[in-house]
């Protein structure tokens, strides 16, 4: 390597632990329930979408997950909504989470897809934990597409995609964040 | 077991043992659901012969499919040699359906036509036009497609009969009043519960009662009003009087309201301009449309037994799909106007989609509930003690205000268990055997 690979080398890498250790830090408060705390590191135009899957012939991938802004889909929002969501989560009025649910995100597989100004694109996979009251269990698996802006320094998910593997729903809400 | 055992009408109780035995489950399958007319999609998701999509009818997976004389046929998804699925894709184009196992092929309206080995090992003999796949009676209503496989049950039209004809059409008129007004947004939601259907069933009847289960969310604004409410009718300003509507000889039941009077627009804080002025015309156009029959706003309601919808600014219908006494699938299909700007559509998806379904700020609280109300019919002293559906029972003002509402149907004005009472004595009666 000369000494310029090197340092490309290294900037990825120091890169892609900061990536990995917003992800562990993001996924700690969701974890903490510091919802609140868990927005601030969301973009003010961020788009948080998760598509609904389809089962669809192998030559028509495209169909596979139901289409941002025009299809149905679980989630496909921005952060005012999520505001609300968060807003309804803190009365302890809002049955489905309430006693709380206890919930483990796991995000692993983290890869820098492509960096781009102040934008980068990371990909991962997530595996979502939710136990609740004595014995109901909901387990969640997919993959997630980040893109993050920096601003002042700090980074911020600006898009979210979260491709769940479940087609039908095997578990009866979805009142945690992923 | 006769529909006493079930139900007391007269002290407005019904027995718990509807939510989990299994004996009273294998008998709502063969006696409510086999005989019954199901929604199972709508016109909208069939644009182009060829297109098709899967869906249920009552427990029975089937195929969707427009053929290539624009017919819709409804077909039961199991082919005729091992019952293997012919279709196993959600939706799409085809020209035939294939089963992979030993590839017995199929025409779009359930025609066998290719069949392995035919000539050389069935010897020709096998009598191909017996061998179709099972085809169900079709109905289309302004647009929503209904099938049964119950050869002798009657018409569509006889099963809902003429009163809720009109409020299934009112239904499916769009906002400005125009008859078949909906299309469905791609992407059907289909999601489990762990509760017995009866408990989504019974809710979406006639339950006006539930305002408690959905505090967290009306102290919020989630709709276009722009009021803490949940609903977009929290902008109107002309009374209304809510009201449960049931036809006591089909089961079916509707909640709804109608308007003291006809009135201006008022526009919706929550939303913008353009969405407001969409609405505005719509709401003249309806009047001019419709009369004093605009003063009508459907809250939703249930066609018996099982299929599902939302209405008043939120239309989605669908189905509560049993898996066993105390687990049911749902499948939900949203709808937005045909003929409304891109803005509205997007508009009312965002709402749809933080309202309704496991992700909705609302359902979630009603699937925590059924999910928690299931557990109280299981253990075996609980079980004994029968559920409580006597709210407005024998003061209740079986009002018409109006002709136009219906003839058959019985109204009971404000908040009651009325619906709830001739769901379940319809259904008991099917479970029952009795006329």
């Amino acid at each position: 390597m000369t000494p310029v690979e090197t340092a490309q080398a290294v900037e990825r890498l120091l890169l892609e632990a900061e990536v990995e250790r917003f992800f562990s830090a993001e996924a700690e408060l969701l974890d903490e329930r510091r919802f609140e705390d868990w927005l601030d590191l969301l973009h003010g135009d961020i788009r948080y979408w998760m598509p609904i899957a389809r089962n669809v012939r192998f030559d028509q991938p495209q169909l596979e997950y139901t289409r941002q802004h025009s299809e149905a889909n679980w989630f496909d929002e921005g952060k005012d909504t999520l505001k609300k969501r968060v807003a309804q989560l803190l009365g302890g009025d809002h049955w489905a989470e309430e006693p709380r649910s206890r919930t483990t995100h796991l995000v692993a597989n983290v890869r820098i897809a492509s960096v781009d100004s102040d934008e980068i694109t990371a990909k991962s996979r997530f595996v979502v934990c939710a136990y609740r009251l004595e014995h109901d269990v909901d387990l969640f698996l997919g993959k997630r597409v980040d893109v993050l802006r920096r601003e002042q320094g700090a980074l911020k998910v600006l898009r979210r995609a979260i491709y769940l593997d479940q087609s039908v729903l095997l578990s009866r809400n979805l009142t945690t964040f992923f | 077991m006769n529909s006493a055992d079930l139900i007391d009408l007269e002290a407005g109780t019904l027995s718990r043992e509807a939510f989990s035995s299994d004996e009273i489950f294998k008998r709502e399958v063969e006696r409510v659901f086999v005989p019954a007319w199901n929604f199972v999609g709508h016109t909208s998701q069939l644009q182009r012969s060829g297109d098709f999509f899967l869906s249920r009818c009552g427990l029975e997976p089937v195929i969707v499919a427009r053929d290539n004389a624009g017919a819709i046929n409804v077909l039961l998804n199991s082919c005729r040699h091992r019952g293997m699925p012919v279709c196993r894709y959600d939706e799409g184009n085809a020209f035939s359906f294939i089963c992979s196992y030993h590839g017995w092929s199929y025409e779009l309206d359930g025609a066998l036509t290719g069949v392995p080995k035919l000539r050389e090992r069935y010897q020709g003999r096998l009598e191909r036009e017996k061998w179709g796949l099972v085809r169900a009676r079709v109905s289309v209503f302004y647009g929503s497609i209904w099938a049964t496989f119950d050869e002798t049950a009657r018409s569509f039209e006889d099963y809902l009969g003429g009163d809720m004809q009109f409020y299934l059409r009112s239904l499916l008129q769009g906002p400005d009043g125009e008859d078949d007004g909906y299309e469905v947004i791609g992407g059907i939601v289909k999601w489990q519960v762990p509760c017995n259907w009866k408990f989504g069933a019974e809710n979406f009847a006639g339950d006006h009662y539930h305002g408690y289960s959905h505090i967290s969310v009306e102290r919020l604004s989630i709709g276009l009003s722009g009021k803490t409410s949940r609903h977009n009718f929290a902008a109107v300003k002309i009374p209304r009087q809510p009201m449960s509507v049931a036809d006591p000889r089909r089961g079916h039941t509707i909640r709804a309201s109608v308007y003291k009077e006809l009135g201006p627009y008022d526009p919706q804080a929550g939303s913008s301009e353009e969405v407001n002025a969409y609405y505005r015309k719509c709401h003249e156009e309806r009047q001019r449309r419709l009369g004093d029959k605009a003063r009508l706003l459907i809250h939703g309601g249930v066609i018996f037994p099982n299929t599902h919808f939302n209405s008043a600014g939120r239309t989605t219908i669908g189905f509560w799909l049993p898996l066993s006494a105390s687990r049911t699938e749902v499948w939900r299909w949203l709808f937005v106007p045909r003929k409304a700007p891109s803005i509205v559509k997007d508009t009312l998806r965002d709402y749809y989609l933080r309202y309704a379904g496991p992700a909705g700020m609302v359902e979630q609280d009603d699937m925590e509930n059924w999910t928690a109300a299931q557990r109280g019919t299981e253990s075996p002293i609980a079980r004994k003690y029968p559920f409580n559906y006597q709210l407005a029972m024998g003061i209740e003002r079986r009002a018409r205000p109006d002709e136009w509402l219906g003839e058959e149907v019985i109204i009971t004005e404000d908040v009651a268990e009325h619906n709830q009472r001739a769901f379940y004595a319809h259904w008991a009666r099917c479970i029952a055997g009795e006329p």
